[in-house]
C-alpha cells in the first residue's frame, strides 16, 4: 500500500506529513506501506493508495480517489487517527 | 540540525501590527541579510501566497513561508519571526491567523531533507510547540531547539 502526502511545491509541508506519516506508520507497525511525498500536480489517480493533504489543497484533489484533508499538518494527533483510518480501509489493519 | 541553522541572529520577536506581506519581509530579512537569499526569493514567498498560497500555514498559528530552490536560495538557512501583538493573518483571512513564521531556504536536496526533517520533529511534538510559542527571547528559543535535539 503507497500513501502519497502532497503540496504545491513538493518541497515543504508534504515532507513534514510524509515523515509524521511514516512515524506513524513505524508505531502501528503496518506491513508492506510506502510513503512518498510530492507536488500535487505530478500526483495521479494511480500515483498511490491513499493521498494526504492539507485543507487548502482539497479542491486541487478533484479525481484522486481516496483523499484524506488534514486541518493541521504538524497536528500528530490527527494525523494518527488519519492513517489509523486509511489503514482499516484498505484492509492493513 | 536545526539548532546550526537557527541561531539567534536569525531569531526576531516584533510587538508591531504587521501584515502578511510586511511578516514575510521581516521574517525573510535576517537570511537577505546574512546574504543566504536573494531579493527575488522573498517576491517569489510573497507572490506564491498572494496566489493562494494558505497552504504554508501549519496551523497552531505557525505557517513556514518558503519558495523553490531556484527562487534565489543561495545557502540553506531558517528564520523565525514571533508576533507578540497579535497575528498577521494570510491573505487576511481569520482563519489563516499566523503569529509565529518561519521562513526557509534550501539548496539542494539533501540540505532540505535534515532542516526540514529537524523542524518538523520540533513543531509536531506538542511540548516543544507550546515551549516555542511561550518563548519570549531569541535565547529561549535556541535553548529549546538544543534541548531537544540532545533528548533524541
Amino acid at each position: 500500500m503507497k500513501f502519497l502526502a502532497m503540496c504545491s511545491t513538493g518541497l515543504g509541508s508534504s515532507f513534514m506529513v510524509r515523515m509524521n506519516i511514516e512515524d506513524i506508520v513505524r508505531e502501528l507497525q503496518l506491513p508492506d506501506v510506502t510513503v512518498e511525498h510530492c507536488d500535487i500536480s505530478s500526483a495521479g489517480p494511480e500515483s498511490a493508495d491513499v493521498f494526504f493533504v492539507a485543507k487548502d489543497l482539497e479542491e486541487a484533489t478533484a479525481g484522486l480517489g481516496d483523499v484524506v484533508v488534514l486541518n493541521s499538518i504538524i497536528d500528530k494527533d490527527e494525523l494518527r487517527e488519519a492513517v489509523k483510518a486509511a489503514a482499516v480501509r484498505h484492509g492493513a489493519l | 540540525m536545526l539548532s546550526e541553522l537557527l541561531t539567534e541572529e536569525k531569531i526576531r520577536f516584533s510587538s508591531d501590527s504587521l501584515t502578511w506581506r510586511q511578516a514575510v519581509t521581516q521574517v525573510a530579512e535576517p537570511l537577505l541579510a546574512a546574504g543566504d537569499i536573494t531579493p527575488g526569493y522573498v517576491d517569489a514567498m510573497i507572490d506564491s501566497i498572494a496566489a493562494g498560497g494558505t497552504y504554508i500555514d501549519l496551523g497552531y498559528g505557525i505557517a513556514l513561508a518558503h519558495a523553490r530552490p531556484e527562487s534565489g536560495a543561495v545557502r540553506t538557512a531558517i528564520s523565525m519571526l514571533r508576533l507578540t501583538d497579535g497575528p498577521a493573518p494570510l491573505l487576511d483571512r481569520p482563519e489563516h491567523a499566523v503569529d509565529l513564521y518561519f521562513c526557509f531556504a534550501a539548496v539542494d536536496a539533501t540540505a532540505h531533507t535534515q532542516a526540514m526533517s529537524s523542524l518538523a520533529r520540533i513543531l509536531s511534538d506538542t511540548e516543544t510547540r507550546e515551549a516555542l510559542r511561550a518563548a519570549t527571547s531569541a535565547a529561549d528559543v535556541t535553548k529549546l531547539i538544543t534541548r531537544f535535539e540532545e533528548d533524541r
